[in-house]
Parts: structure tokens; C-alpha cells; sequence
């Protein structure tokens, strides 16, 4: 079963994947690493900062790697590089 | 004494017009206080050799705007006397000189203020989803704090 989910791009993400943010279609389970797969497909440039992101999944950061996510439709995904508030 | 008792408030903005000291000290004041504490976060003209010519910061705003709500709550249960929480960031373009960020605090005595504020910027720096541009003369580098527990300043 897949759901629609918003994707959101910032900083050094935004200009590998060349957008801000659009709407993919993903499975309802899956885990974070292969959330991030499946957007690397989908933006090969951003496989040379995997390294370095995190998810927020709705507004929780999430680390690359096993965990299981349940996405709803019309879920907030944001790619995460490392920050510089302040 | 004053009827409302002046209930704690967290004033929590991020803007892109420049930012104004004055205005967020007057936000904490408060008459049942004797200390404001305030950071001010500068943009500098060099790093590493290299003159900068400005900042830009972009920000996940509505996460941002939570995440800094977090940090207030986590400031009045390690130091319940303060009274009024003031965090004002600046998104886009910061010339030379100018504040990025200002960040105020009130309580009845100084100690409890002094600490809520440096806790705040510390905090920030680690958890805040906001990003800064550093701009040079023929590049740019999108920075990374060092209390980032994901940037990869140590690999």
C-alpha cells in the first residue's frame, strides 16, 4: 500500500535535487533508509550527502537507518542537512 | 500589584527585516523582574582566511518555530523563575555587523537569566532546523554547527 507524502528539500539538499519540495508516492511502512533510497532514485545527485541528513518525518527528525516509519497521506518528509541556526 | 501577574510569555519570530534589540528586551521586561539577559548573534566579515561578504539563512520555519518552543519549555523547568522568553532569528540576507539572532530572558535575579540564555543558544545551535549560507567573493559554503550531532565534521 503506498500514500502520497510531501516531500521538503533545504539547503545543500535543495540544490542537489534542483526543487524545494513535491509530492511522492511511497509505501505506507518502510524504513528511513529506504525512504532515502527511494528519493535518491528519484534525485541521483543526492546520494553524495547521505552521510550527513536526517529525516523530520511530521516534525520529528528521524536518522537514516532501521526504523520503521507509517506514513499517512499528505505527510511532511523533509530532508534535513546538518544546521547552522544561530 | 498588577492583575494579570504578568503570566510567562515566549515570543518566538523568524523575519527577514532586521532584527531590533531594543524591541526584544522590551518583549521580556517585566515588572516583577530585576535581570533581562540577552544574546546577540553577529555576522562576521571573515572565516578562515576568506572575507565574507554576507550571510543568508533559510529555515524549515513551521518545525523551527516548534523546535525553539521546545527549548522554552525545556528553560522554565530547569530554571522556574524565569519569566519572559524572547527568540528572534533573521531569515534571508544579514549583511556585515548585523544580528542573526537575539535571544532574551527575564527572571527576578540575574543567575537564573544569564543561564536560561546561553542554554537557549546552545540548544538552538544543536536542534533548530535552520540553515546558514556563508558567502564569499568566489563561493559560498553552507555551514554546520559543530553541535550538529549529524554533520560530518569529525569523518
Amino acid at each position: 500500500m503506498r500514500c502520497q507524502v510531501s516531500v521538503l528539500y533545504f539547503a545543500r539538499s535543495a540544490e542537489l535535487a534542483g526543487l524545494r519540495s513535491e509530492t511522492l508516492s511511497v509505501p505506507r511502512q518502510i524504513t528511513s533508509l529506504q525512504l532515502w533510497e527511494e528519493i535518491v532514485k528519484a534525485h541521483p545527485r543526492l546520494a553524495v550527502i547521505q552521510d550527513q541528513v536526517v529525516f523530520a518525518v511530521r516534525q520529528e527528525y528521524v536518522l537514516l537507518g532501521d526504523q520503521l516509519l507509517v506514513l499517512q497521506p499528505g505527510d511532511e518528509v523533509a530532508i534535513i542537512p546538518p544546521i547552522s541556526g544561530g | 500589584m498588577d492583575e494579570t501577574e504578568d503570566v510567562p510569555k515566549d515570543f518566538i519570530k523568524l523575519k527577514s527585516a532586521k532584527l531590533s534589540v531594543d524591541e526584544v528586551s522590551e518583549l521580556v521586561v517585566s515588572p516583577y523582574c530585576g535581570a533581562v539577559s540577552l544574546f546577540i548573534g553577529t555576522t562576521r566579515n571573515n572565516f578562515e582566511g576568506k572575507k565574507v561578504i554576507h550571510l543568508e539563512y533559510e529555515a524549515y520555519t513551521s518545525m523551527a518555530e516548534t523546535e525553539i518552543k521546545k527549548i522554552c519549555r525545556d528553560v522554565r523547568q530547569k530554571w522556574p523563575s524565569v519569566k519572559h522568553i524572547a527568540v528572534h532569528h533573521r531569515l534571508g540576507v544579514v549583511p556585515i555587523t548585523e544580528a542573526s539572532v537575539i535571544i532574551a530572558v527575564s527572571s527576578p535575579h540575574r543567575a537564573e537569566s544569564l543561564e536560561a540564555v546561553m542554554y537557549c543558544i546552545n540548544t538552538l545551535k544543536a536542534s533548530v532546523p535552520i540553515w546558514k549560507k556563508e558567502i564569499y567573493e568566489d563561493e559560498y559554503s553552507w555551514k554546520e554547527n559543530k553541535e550538529c550531532f549529524w554533520a560530518n565534521s569529525e569523518k
